[in-house]
């Protein structure tokens, strides 16, 4: 059964061995789960977007309960604004998402679930890799679309946005690779609006993070 | 959503009039994909497109795909302003043929 979009980018910033989330996923995986929510309802034709604002198109549920809690607080909602408030908004509930997807994964047979302790004291429940068939497939739908000249589908331009949102690109290539497709990554994200708010949210993040750090 | 067909000199050329966007994507998307049949060269005049979303970008861009894919062409023409501006900020002018006037679109895949 095919991964949804919040599925794979969850996978994509697990790391395989350990079963816990890339550090470096944090704190950007919770606006880049959001966004493939919001990805994935924007694909059903649940909602549209344009620079300005994010509509509802079609309040009928999808079937999917992280897509149809979405949804439904976007329907919900007393005025329009706009994708980067969406994203924003729903990263606030990133932490049950998460959960939610993490059982899927190990429903699908995908990931397991192992409950540890994490230094010894603190009880954490890790998710290893258990089949690496769905993330092989997903890096190699990604890789097809990096190191090859072709116009995207707009689920793989999608997709990318979302990794690139999760920083999760440093760790799929090599610096060489990195550095020969950097542009090819901005370029296929970039055609989708969502992936530039994710950008937009993201930089003001770290821009935030900055502004509080201390000088060192 | 209301599109006109006509054909100059081998190319196709049809005319959108409206919004483009989830609601009119598919019927545009089934036209603009129908027309490229046959490696057919396809110009999308969007001179009467006051509105194209997220969803109305994504079918443009699966024309193009499709064009190449099959061997034909496409390109899209005379968008009005605010939508030549969603095109350039999103790089579509970048990734497929725009040219500012039908003709010029014509005679460009032609």
């Amino acid at each position: 059964m095919p991964l949804t979009m919040p599925e794979e980018i969850l996978l994509l910033m697990l790391d395989d061995k350990s079963g816990r989330l890339q550090e470096r996923a944090a704190p950007s995986g919770d606006y880049a789960i959001a966004g493939a929510v919001i990805a994935e309802l924007a694909l059903h034709g649940r909602i549209d977007t344009d620079p300005k604002r994010l509509y509802v198109v079609d309040p009928t549920p999808t079937g999917d309960a992280l897509q149809d809690r979405a949804l439904a607080q976007i329907v919900a909602a007393t005025e329009i604004s706009d994708s980067r408030f969406w994203i924003e908004t729903l990263a606030a509930d990133s932490d049950e998402y998460r959960e939610v997807l993490f059982e899927r994964l190990v429903e699908k047979g995908v990931l397991k679930r192992v409950e540890g302790k994490f230094l010894w004291v603190f009880p954490e429940r890790r998710y290893p890799q258990i089949s690496d068939k769905e993330e092989r497939e997903v890096k190699a739908r990604i890789m097809g679309v990096l190191f090859k000249d072709e116009i995207p589908d707009p689920r793989d331009s999608l997709l990318i946005g979302l990794c690139r949102a999760a920083g999760l690109f440093p760790l799929l290539l090599s610096g060489q690779e990195l550095d020969r497709v950097q542009a090819r990554i901005d370029q296929v994200a970039d055609l989708e609006e969502l992936n530039r708010s994710l950008a937009d949210a993201i930089r003001e993040i770290y821009a935030q993070i900055a502004r509080f750090a201390p000088m060192v | 959503m209301d599109i006109t067909e006509t054909t100059i000199g081998g190319v196709k050329v049809a005319a959108l009039k409206g919004r483009l966007d989830t609601a009119t994507a598919p019927a545009a998307e089934a036209k603009l994909v129908g027309l490229l049949d046959g490696a057919a060269k396809v110009v999308c005049d969007l001179s009467e497109v006051h509105y194209v979303s997220s969803a109305g970008l994504r079918v443009l861009l699966k024309a193009a795909k499709q064009a190449k894919a099959g061997g034909g062409a496409f390109a899209i023409a005379a968008p009005q302003a605010p939508v030549r501006e969603v095109l350039e900020i999103s790089g579509f002018d970048k990734i497929l043929a725009m040219y500012a006037t039908r003709d010029e679109a014509v005679r460009g895949i032609g």
